[in-house]
């Protein structure tokens, strides 16, 4: 059964890409696979051997909406969604109707599941459809609506997929001219909800990477340091995920320092030091008094001759003196991590040391076998530091797979989630500046490779047995740390974000999806060895 | 955006640099924490509010010494009123968070609060003084009227009669009047209805041979009393002219009475007070009115010595810190870590503090003035000052011998006040008509 040719240009492009679809059915194809799951997330289950009819339906239903507009609106006007779950025979009863077609039964089993993507848009009253008629506010028909809504996420979901899967297969062409049809759909689209916000992104990086594919050269500069810095701040204020990062770590910190008279802490990337007021206050107030606290930040030399290491520096040092605690800075600058040596450290083997990593080590995973592997370099000399906790958060996503299918796959739907947690905030402009960080980093997943290529997330089970394998065993957040995330959350977060405990180490995710996991480690003690310091 | 404008919330707030004062240093941190706290929860900086609680969790454990208990329960404080607020969620959501937030107030029985208000000079300071005073006050009459005012349940009752019982010749007919369910969720609370502490008490008195007459009238602060003054009136008329002396004794009661900062009800359709023309005066200043026009013959009133009437949240966090840390300097003396009493003692502090810092409008019972805003509102009513005598300041003196180093005894100039490390704690005063 092939895709009716009939079908309007929305659907004649995907013609060739769809191939696959045709068939008596064959073994489902990965991306059919792909689309199944992409509808279980808009909330329906379908058989993989029925996703070609249900497809084929779906855009005849569009045509023919699309070629008698006011038929349809009288139709909608009069249509009522008896059971949102039976997407099929309503689609049918809607066909039969328009084009007079036999009436068909669908052996679908359509079933509501848990909804990824469709939010807030039952009780959205604004809407548009992906159709051209006169824009009527269509207040009593939101289940028809909705469905419509999730009709054209699905498309845009396919779409998507088979222009990655064009992009994996160098066909540029088809790629392009599916990046058309999106940008199109978009177009017609209300793109402030569900996952039509996120697929404009994703579209924008496809469309970078077929540019590069091409040879094209990079457009991308990597935005000034001032830029960089505006947006950090905005992502941290717009969502919870730097905050519970900090909040965890540094309670992490606090209870390893306990006892400790002379602390060090060393930070793998200092940013603006918006981690280390709160310590640095912790410290001051604990029981038997501040200890001796020293930090080394780590960071990047700054393009413009700022040393703006220096400057948060003397900002922490300042605060540090209003509270009471000694306190001695060090900046290391470096262009790579893997280039700083423990010397540079100047660590002091009487100090307790805190090393603390946020979102930094998966930078380091880019596998070049001519290379030594800069993440071994690195944890290797955290661990000669012999730190008594090195604290680490990572987004919780497999961002780094091989094949670029998989990795857009999995990037889809964990920005997705992200940019729905996203929606709960309502100040603006932290809510737009934090969609453009989040967007720099979907542009470096999709669209860049090699050196390039630095947003290489893996999940905490892959770190587990990275830093398990490195000389490091896993030291428990505790209870502490669970209860400040989860009160802080619940005062100050839209409901729908959650803390979740997983064997000692804490993740914050939206919808019960985590998005970003915290966890401490400790080295593991080698009998007999002493620290050595390499020149 | 210049780069001063990111930075302008994002710098730490500043402390004046506290010079190793040792736990001084420590509460004026703790203090001004907790200042900062509420003004980021009041401008809805979600960031610095987070920052700031997350810092207080941790120096201020339920557990530690008496400035991190303090801080504590304010920390709890400020986090329940977050909690209320338009961009938090629920309270009912803490649970999940594993966030114990209640107060465990104890319901005493009659002995168990006895005891318990024996343990420290807090109110038996104001009960000595005002006995004493009393006693005074109502030589030669053969009908003593008593309307209790107080927090405690008419604790300071029978150390009364048993003077009355002993030191007047044929023992008066004593009248007991007290304000029903006038301070029902108000701490301490008692297991007794005041029918059955009536009762009690009547019968304490005849085994003093005391013949004890007990009405509880009832009628609430809300209202500034304002049923308890219509019987008083009403009584006053019949009894006026047969020798009865009325006392009235206000002790930690007064401060309930909604003041000037609550106007809502001192508005022109709400007066309770039916006989009084209408009027924009406050029920606090109608209730002294309305005390003057029963002409006394001595009235009594005993209070806490500090002001919580802002409207201003970081106002009356600073006065409530300023003050509640004396309750918990003193619990050590008294009271060992651990105890159940201790915990009953911390949770009244604690009640105090949330209804304070958590609450607003008619719920935020606890306005409690100084001194010497009481003292010019009664003498504005009409009242002239009595003296206490060097009686009632050696009795005084010796009630204190029995309790910790630190508590002591200051006259400021016709009154007495209750100290703690040379800090005002409670004061009493006695007035008669002008």
């Amino acid at each position: 059964m092939s895709l009716h040719d009939s079908a309007s240009s929305a659907a004649g492009s995907s013609s060739g890409s769809s191939s696959s679809l045709s068939s008596s059915k064959p073994p489902p194809s990965s991306l059919q696979q792909d689309i199944v799951r992409h509808l279980a997330g808009a909330g329906y289950t379908i058989r993989s051997s029925d996703l070609p009819q249900v497809a084929q339906r779906l855009e005849r239903l569009e045509t023919a909406m699309g070629s008698s507009p006011a038929d349809f609106f009288q139709l909608a006007s009069d249509a009522i969604l008896y059971n949102p779950s039976d997407l099929a025979s309503w689609v049918d009863s809607l066909l039969s109707e328009f084009t007079q077609l036999p009436t068909c039964c669908f052996e679908f089993i359509l079933a509501p599941v848990d909804n990824a993507w469709t939010t807030a848009e039952l009780h959205e009253p604004r809407v548009q459809q992906n159709i051209t008629y006169e824009q009527q506010s269509l207040d009593r028909q939101l289940t028809v609506v909705t469905a419509m809504e999730e009709d054209s996420d699905i498309r845009l979901v396919h779409k998507l997929m088979a222009c990655a899967e064009c992009v994996q297969r160098g066909d540029f062409s088809s790629a392009t001219s599916l990046i058309d049809d999106m940008q199109g759909l978009l177009a017609r689209v209300n793109t402030v909800c569900g996952i039509r916000k996120v697929a404009g992104h994703f579209i924008d990086a496809l469309s970078r990477r077929i540019f590069l594919g091409i040879g094209g050269g990079s457009v991308d500069g990597c935005g000034s340091a001032f830029e960089n810095e505006i947006l950090y701040h905005h992502f941290y204020e717009a969502c919870p995920y730097l905050k519970f990062a900090h909040f965890t770590a540094n309670q992490a910190i606090l209870e390893a320092f306990d006892g400790h008279d002379c602390v060090h802490v060393v930070d793998v990337n200092l940013m603006h030091g918006l981690q280390w007021p709160a310590l640095i206050q912790a410290l001051a107030l604990r029981p038997g008094g501040p200890p001796l606290l020293r930090l080394t930040g780590i960071g990047s030399p700054s393009p413009d001759g700022r040393d703006s290491l220096r400057e948060i520096g003397s900002r922490l040092a300042v605060l540090a003196r209003s509270v009471n605690v000694r306190f001695a800075f060090r900046g290391v600058a470096a262009s790579r991590l893997e280039d700083v040596k423990p010397w540079m450290l100047q660590v002091n083997p009487k100090e307790a040391v805190a090393v603390n990593s946020i979102m930094q080590l998966h930078c380091l995973l880019i596998s070049d076998p001519t290379l030594n592997s800069p993440i071994e370099t690195v944890l290797n000399w955290i661990r000669d530091l012999n730190p008594k906790i090195l604290t680490v958060v990572e987004q919780e996503a497999n961002h780094n797979q091989l094949d670029f299918l998989d990795r857009f796959t999995e990037a889809l739907y964990y920005y997705s989630r992200m940019f729905d947690s996203l929606e709960a905030c309502r100040v603006q402009p932290e809510k737009a500046l934090a969609e453009i960080y989040i967007q720099k980093e979907i542009r470096n997943v999709v669209s860049c490779e090699g050196s390039a290529r630095v947003e290489r997330h893996e999940p905490l089970a892959k770190w587990r047995r990275r830093l398990s394998g490195a000389g490091f065993m896993s030291l428990p957040l505790g209870s502490n740390a669970f209860k400040q995330a989860s009160m802080l959350l619940t005062l100050f977060s839209a409901e729908g974000y959650s803390v979740q405990e997983n064997d000692g180490c804490l993740s914050l995710g939206w919808h019960s999806r985590p998005l970003i996991a915290a966890s401490a480690w400790q080295a593991m003690p080698e009998p007999g060895s002493c620290v050595s310091c390499l020149e | 955006m210049t780069k001063n404008q990111i930075h302008r919330a994002r710098p730490w707030p500043g402390f004046p640099t506290s010079k190793g004062l040792g736990s001084f240093g420590d509460a004026n941190c703790m203090e001004q924490l907790l200042v900062h706290c509420a003004n980021a929860i009041e401008s809805n900086d979600a960031t610095l509010a987070q920052q700031i609680l997350w810092v207080l969790n941790n120096v201020a454990p339920p557990d530690g010494d008496s400035n991190q208990r303090l801080t504590c329960a304010f920390l709890r404080a400020l986090i329940v009123r977050a909690s209320k607020s338009g961009t938090c969620k629920m309270l009912a959501a803490m649970a999940n968070a594993h966030c114990n937030l209640s107060i465990d107030i104890h319901t005493f029985s009659v002995i168990e609060l006895a005891s318990f208000i024996d343990l420290t000079p807090w109110h038996r300071f104001g009960f000595t003084a005002a006995n004493a005073a009393i006693l005074e006050a109502v030589e030669g009459y053969s009908v003593i009227h008593i309307v209790d005012l107080s927090l405690t349940h008419c604790m300071q009752i029978p150390t009364l009669i048993d003077a009355i019982a002993n030191r007047l010749e044929g023992p008066p007919l004593v009248k007991l009047t007290v304000a029903g369910g006038a301070t029902e969720d108000v701490p301490p609370m008692l297991d007794l209805s005041y029918q059955e502490l009536g009762c009690k008490l009547v019968h304490f008195a005849r085994s003093r041979n005391v013949a004890l007459e007990f009405q509880a009238i009832p009628s609430s602060y809300a209202d500034g009393f304002a049923s308890l003054i219509e019987q008083l009136r009403v009584q006053h008329l019949v009894y006026a002219e047969s020798g009865e002396a009325l006392v009235i004794n206000c002790h930690m009661m007064l401060h309930y009475i909604p003041e000037e900062t609550l106007s809502s009800l001192s508005n022109v359709n709400s007066n309770p007070y039916s006989f009084e023309s209408s009027s924009t005066q406050s029920l606090r200043t109608m209730f002294l009115n309305a005390l003057r026009v029963l002409d006394p013959a001595i009235v009594v009133l005993v209070d806490e010595d500090a002001d919580l009437t802002s409207n201003n949240l970081v106002c009356r966090l600073r006065s409530a810190f300023n003050y509640l840390w004396i309750p918990y300097d003193t619990v050590d003396t008294f009271l060992p870590q651990g105890s159940k009493q201790r915990q009953w003692y911390e949770a009244g502090i604690c009640w105090k503090i949330d209804n304070v810092i958590a609450h607003e409008g008619l719920q935020r019972v606890e306005r409690l003035e100084p001194k010497s805003r009481w003292v010019q509102r009664i003498q504005n009513a009409g009242f002239r000052r009595v003296n206490f005598g060097e009686g009632t300041i050696s009795e005084v003196k010796t009630m204190l011998d029995e309790h910790a180093a630190g508590w002591g005894l200051k006259k400021d100039e016709d009154d007495l006040v209750l100290t703690w490390k040379g800090h005002n704690v409670i004061f009493a005063t006695t007035w008669v008509p002008a």
